[in-house]
């Protein structure tokens, strides 16, 4: 170790400075919050010092990478490192949570709890991103659950009990399949060992590939969230307030998606290679469903995480695509996603802050009074609805292209598959426009008015947005800055698992009965699909 | 030649100019919104100087192309992935010249005329922010390299529409247009994206040229199916559809007149619309190969072409009536594209460009006067039945309408008797059951243009008659409730009475007077191509189609004229004369020397004055099939996420359940059956709980 550990300071700056946070002399939160900002700007910072000077955008392998003994008997190591997966993901979570710290202005009530919480979750959602090793990402992922629920269920909405036990339950139920599968893999075959990349390493049969693999999907399906497993998240937005709802949409769902990628597609191509037609699948239907239900919601903040939930389809479909252009879309969605998601539910929550209400029929007409607020919303809404300059259409597209040009699936299926993602591009502006119709259009609602103080946005609110923008739109018209950092990673993942995927396909007699079942039926599924 | 290929190289500038504007003037009003407020003028000689400045470099580039300079393109990486790229750029050539220079000299004319008709708007600076970025997207369109980018500023063009038709939000009617045109235009880009992506799957390539001669190569060796390239195309021509308010995806147009004025003029009549004719042109190397593709397209602009016109016939706001005539041109334009004519399209795209701007300006001003005895109230403001006689008031607004009546009207030498005529010719020569229905729209439009003129202009001046006005805003809150439901409006029907009179009280004069100078100069300067233009496309001495032809087919003007046939064009040009003057005369006799009343006629056939009145009952249709529709279905999944999948939830041992069944089904290796299982019952529990 002959450089400074960059990594393991960034984890664990923002959460020994949380220690700290009780015994600051403050009662009304003042110094709180502009302590905790302090922190969060150094940590962010930091990340940005570390990866300029120390990361090599060429290279797919680990980097930055640290590893000391912790439990020996355990053989649990404390082993940290990013690669071009994880890079991107923590400097979202950096940016992010210190733009929710100064969404976190106006808390007022138990405000040292409340930024305690926030930093540390802070320290664990980069945990989870950085950690190389099955245990502590077992614990990391529990970890960060801890203050999600006391945040949920402390400062959130009327039924805020009942959304953060549900949130609790479970995220709770589904990381003990982690543990299961993660178990289960350490204490296959002759060493016993939690590395992730002695993992990777490692060679599993078929069936318990599959069975794993269903693990941990479960676990991420429900984070990510894929329907059906989707509906603690409606609740959990529901209630939650916007700086909470910003982490939830903005890194906790990339979780999902990041662990999918890096222990589903990385250490079981095999059985990626067969259920990744059925991720597709779960896709679509996501992309549809969700948008369906988003269109037919009254309340805004369930509104817009139904539409967390359609966009997520996208990064299902890019890593069930086996093409360089649709995982390097899914990857992108991902934080194009977590800058848009959480620029919309700020907006949600400045919006509430002023109607105190978020039923969309009670508003109306308030463009008026609000400019800015409204200018805006219509942005953040028209980069959410996949507006060409923006960070969300070339995912987007990347995807679509991605997945049209895939050799991985027949033509019926993928002509399926891609139609009605592409209905998806007609429902999303359907209710985005909808709800932005309902709040803002139309002539003044009198009671509306007559009752609140709707007055525009403040320069903080502004900032905050402007910082949000200027990413999302950056990487919409110059995709490939972003694209580049992790482009290596997801071009060394492709590979990995194309040549596992070609050897299932061309096994035509394979020792386990399973491997009949290979990803080339799919054809088949979209005949029976196009024929009802 | 250095300052030649500088120009080139420096193109780019051309659409980042007003971006640069656009965004100036944006964060302005974001950070300093009063302060940037109050610029109403600076802002406003800002925005209209940068947009000269891309004028002036356009104008250039059309010099210089004309003078024989190679097409210029340049392309820069724009995403990767792996050894995958995907190039943006631009690129320069005959038709994109041309494009550029019909777009900034109407976008310039039209920013002077805004600074007149906006004159008293609070949101003056927002207004000319929004049209710089507008005129912007329009720009990037038409010098996009390949069908990518096209889709993305096509995107971006049908956003700043949405913005700009959507400019007075507090209305209801402007809110629900200005969706109603994004949704629709979306649906024409589901069609653009599937085509676009299906023939990137069959070709690799996005450039029109290359797209083109691979999918010939394939379709001629068997790797792919006749059929299957034809539906790529007329999925890629779903955009064109939308885009250019053809049938069946027309509705949006006319409700985007609650946006204002200026705009229709530029984006509804003059530049966005017509991006989708000037997308059938970029696809022609694709589209001429494939035949079922060009008879569908030829079809499409014939029924809209007379559908537009049918409706435009009974239109009593003057506004509404020049969006179906605007819908019913649109329909030539696509109409020469698929029967092959390509120049005479385009051709017809630039003459009407001039026209039809000039003659929305000219309703604007009428509206403008309108408005000083009327008051603020689009339905009275727009409506013709209150207008009449107003040649007196504002002798420039009639004469330069009149002379765009007659361009449209087809009469020579109006610029848009040579291209309709030279679009009616060559549909002759391919399909003379279709040329028979352009003719009769061309006598329908000469009907209902001058119909137009009459009561606008001529006749008594009818804006002060307090009972009309009534009746008029009656109606309009009627047709308004009719379309949400029977007994929604009725409490505000019961004020009219009241209202019209008080707004009668108060109006701010007895008489419309002349617009100002700034709304008058850009009328001036219209009226000089829309009776001139017409003459560089002569079909004795062609310039236009020996500078706009599909690849492969140059020609030069003495190889054009060669071709020429004096009696064939006498014979066609008499026709459509003689069509149009029969239309003129009938308006004439029915609106201005009165001798037939049109309401009778209008009562004898009922049915068919209400069919066109009432827009072929398509929006009606549309509003119970898909819009109440797709509420239901989107009521019916909500319904069963929260009664069935979170009921399930709560009722623990579900993921037991489906744990449980899931790995029974992949065990017998059948996950995507599984999965076609959940897929399957959600959908059937989505379509029983619509149901009840």
């Amino acid at each position: 170790m002959d450089q400074f550990p960059w990594l393991s300071f960034i984890v664990f700056f923002p959460f020994l400075a949380a220690l700290l946070i009780p015994f600051i002399p403050d009662e009304k939160g003042r110094t709180v919050r502009w302590y905790s900002l302090v922190v969060g700007l150094i940590d962010f910072a930091v990340i940005v010092y570390a990866f300029v000077n120390n990361y090599d955008i060429s290279s797919s392998g680990m980097q930055l990478y640290e590893s000391y003994t912790w439990v020996p008997q355990l053989d649990l190591r404390w082993s940290v490192g990013v690669d071009g997966l994880s890079m991107p993901l923590v400097l979202l979570t950096g940016f992010i949570t210190t733009l929710a710290i100064l969404a976190s202005w106006p808390v007022t009530f138990k405000p040292k709890l409340f930024y305690f919480l926030l930093l540390s979750m802070y320290a664990g959602q980069i945990g989870v991103f950085v950690v190389q090793d099955m245990l502590l990402f077992f614990l990391m992922w529990e970890l960060e659950l801890l203050p999600v629920y006391l945040l949920l269920s402390i400062w959130g909405g009327k039924k805020r009990l009942y959304a953060a036990t549900k949130f609790i339950l479970y995220t709770a139920g589904g990381s003990l399949f982690i543990l299961l599968a993660a178990l289960g893999m350490a204490f296959y075959g002759d060493t016993v060992t939690f590395d992730m990349q002695a993992l990777m390493a490692k060679e599993f049969p078929l069936r318990l590939q599959l069975f794993l693999y269903s693990g941990f999907l479960i676990a991420y399906a429900v984070k990510l969230p894929i329907i059906p497993f989707h509906t603690w998240l409606p609740d959990a937005h529901g209630e939650a307030t916007a700086p909470v709802h910003m982490l939830l949409a903005g890194i906790l769902l990339k979780m999902g998606g990041y662990a999918i990628i890096r222990m589903n597609v990385e250490m079981l191509p095999d059985a990626h290679a067969v259920i990744a037609p059925g991720l597709v699948i779960f896709g679509v239907v996501n992309i549809i469903y969700a948008a369906l239900t988003s269109f037919a919601q009254n309340n805004l903040k369930r509104k817009i995480a139904y539409s967390s939930i359609s966009h997520m389809g996208f990064v299902m479909i890019g890593i069930g695509s086996f093409t360089n252009l649709g995982l390097s879309g899914a990857v992108l969605q991902m934080v194009s996603h977590g800058l848009i998601g959480a620029s919309l539910f700020f907006l949600v929550g400045a919006t509430y802050d002023r109607t105190h209400t978020l039923i969309l029929d009670e508003m109306g007409g308030v463009g008026r009074k609000m400019p800015k607020i409204f200018a805006m919303f219509t942005t953040c809404s028209m980069a959410s609805l996949a507006l060409p300059g923006m960070s969300g259409f070339v995912a987007e597209l990347m995807v679509f292209v991605g997945f049209a040009n895939s050799d991985a699936y027949g033509f019926n299926f993928k002509l399926i598959v891609v139609m009605l993602m592409a209905v998806g591009v007609i429902l999303t502006p359907l209710y985005l426009l909808a709800m932005l119709r309902d709040i803002f259009y139309g002539p003044e609602n009198k009671e509306l008015i007559e009752k609140e103080v709707l007055i525009d946005a403040e320069p903080r609110e502004v900032f905050v947005i402007a910082c949000l923008l200027i990413p999302i739109i950056g990487f919409g018209l110059y995709p490939k800055g972003l694209t580049q950092l992790y482009d290596a990673k997801t071009v060394q993942i492709t590979e990995r698992i194309r040549t596992e995927m070609f050897a299932i396909a061309q096994n035509k007699t394979p020792p386990l009965p399973i491997a009949t079942t290979p990803l080339l039926n799919a054809p088949e599924l979209g005949n029976s699909l196009g024929k009802p | 030649m250095e300052s030649a290929e500088a120009i080139y190289q420096y193109a780019w500038i051309i659409p980042v100019l007003p971006l640069l504007g656009a965004a100036i003037v944006g964060s302005g009003l974001i950070s300093y919104n009063e302060a940037t407020n109050k610029l109403r003028k600076p802002v406003a000689a800002f925005i209209v100087s940068l947009i000269g400045a891309a004028m002036t470099l356009s104008i250039l580039i059309l010099v210089s192309q004309l003078q024989g300079h190679a097409p210029y393109t340049y392309l820069l990486e724009w995403a990767s992935a792996g050894d995958f790229q995907i190039n943006m750029g631009f690129t320069i050539d005959h038709i994109t010249s041309l494009m550029l220079v019909i777009v900034t000299t109407v976008a310039f004319l039209v920013m002077i005329y805004t600074d007149g008709y906006m004159a008293h708007d609070p949101s003056y600076v927002r207004f000319y922010a929004y049209l710089s970025l507008f005129s912007s997207s329009m720009l990037g369109l038409v010098v996009s390299p390949n069908l990518l980018q096209v889709y993305v500023f096509w995107e971006l063009v049908g956003m700043c529409s949405y913005l700009l038709i959507g400019y007075w939000y507090d209305r209801d009617g402007a809110a629900d247009a200005c969706q109603k045109a994004f949704v629709t235009n979306r649906v024409g880009d589901f069609g653009l994206l599937l085509g676009m992506l299906g023939l990137f799957w069959a070709t690799g390539t996005f450039e029109f040229d290359l797209m083109g001669s691979r999918l010939t190569d394939m379709v001629s060796m068997g790797t792919i199916s006749g059929g299957l390239a034809a539906l790529f195309a007329i999925l890629v021509f779903m955009g064109p559809m939308a885009k250019s308010a053809q049938f069946p995806l027309h509705v949006w147009l006319p409700d985007a007149m609650e946006g204002p004025t200026p705009i229709s003029a530029l984006i509804h009549a003059a530049t966005m619309v017509a991006a989708g004719v000037f997308l059938i042109a970029r696809m022609y190397p694709v589209f001429e190969h494939i035949p079922t593709v060009m008879s569908v397209i030829a079809w499409i602009g014939t029924i809209t072409a007379f559908l537009g016109a049918s409706i435009a016939i009974t239109q009593n706001d003057i506004k509404k009536g020049l969006a179906f005539s605007t819908m019913s041109q649109l329909g030539y334009m696509v109409m020469a594209m698929g029967v092959g004519a390509y120049s005479a399209g385009l051709f017809h795209l630039m003459t009407h460009a001039y026209f039809k701007a000039m003659l929305f300006l000219g309703s604007g001003s009428v509206i403008h006067g309108m408005e000083e005895v009327v008051g603020h109230d689009p339905a009275l403001a727009q409506d013709m039945r209150l207008m009449g006689g107003l040649r007196k008031y504002m002798p420039i607004t009639a004469i330069t309408f009149l002379i765009g009546t007659l361009a449209i009207s087809g009469l020579p030498p109006f610029a848009g008797f040579w291209s309709k005529d030279e679009i009616l010719g060559s549909v002759f020569a391919v399909n003379p059951v279709m040329w028979a229905i352009g003719w009769l729209t061309a006598g329908a439009t000469a009907f209902y243009m001058f119909r137009m003129y009459f009561s606008t202009f001529e006749g008594e001046f009818r804006g002060n008659d307090m009972e009309a006005r009534t009746r008029v805003k009656l109606q309009s809150l009627q047709m308004a409730g009719a379309s949400m439901g029977p007994g929604a409006m009725s409490a505000q029907e019961l004020e009219v009475s009241s209202s019209a009179h008080e707004s009668g009280d108060h109006h701010h004069a007895e008489k419309p007077h002349e617009s100002a100078l700034s709304m008058t100069f850009p009328l001036m300067m219209l009226a000089i191509p829309s009776t001139l233009i017409g003459l560089v496309g002569t079909p004795f001495a062609n310039y236009f189609e020996a500078f706009i032809h599909p690849a492969g087919e140059a020609l030069t003007v003495a190889e054009i004229a060669e071709e020429f046939d004096m009696n064939e064009f006498v014979r066609m040009a008499g026709a459509s004369v003689a069509i149009s003057v029969a239309g003129i005369i009938l308006a004439v006799l029915m609106y201005r020397a009165r001798k037939i009343d049109p309401a009778a006629i209008a009562k004898k056939i009922k049915p068919l004055y209400n069919l066109s009145l009432n827009k072929w009952y398509i929006d009606d249709i549309y509003r119970e099939v898909f819009i109440k529709g797709t509420r239901n279905l989107a009521k019916g999944v909500l319904n069963v996420d929260v009664k069935i999948v979170d009921g399930i939830v709560n009722l623990t041992g579900f993921v037991t359940l489906v744990t449980g069944e899931g790995l029974k089904y992949f065990e017998n290796g059948r996950a995507q059956f599984y999965a076609l299982i959940v897929f399957g019952a959600v959908l059937g529990l989505v379509f029983v709980s619509g149901l009840t």
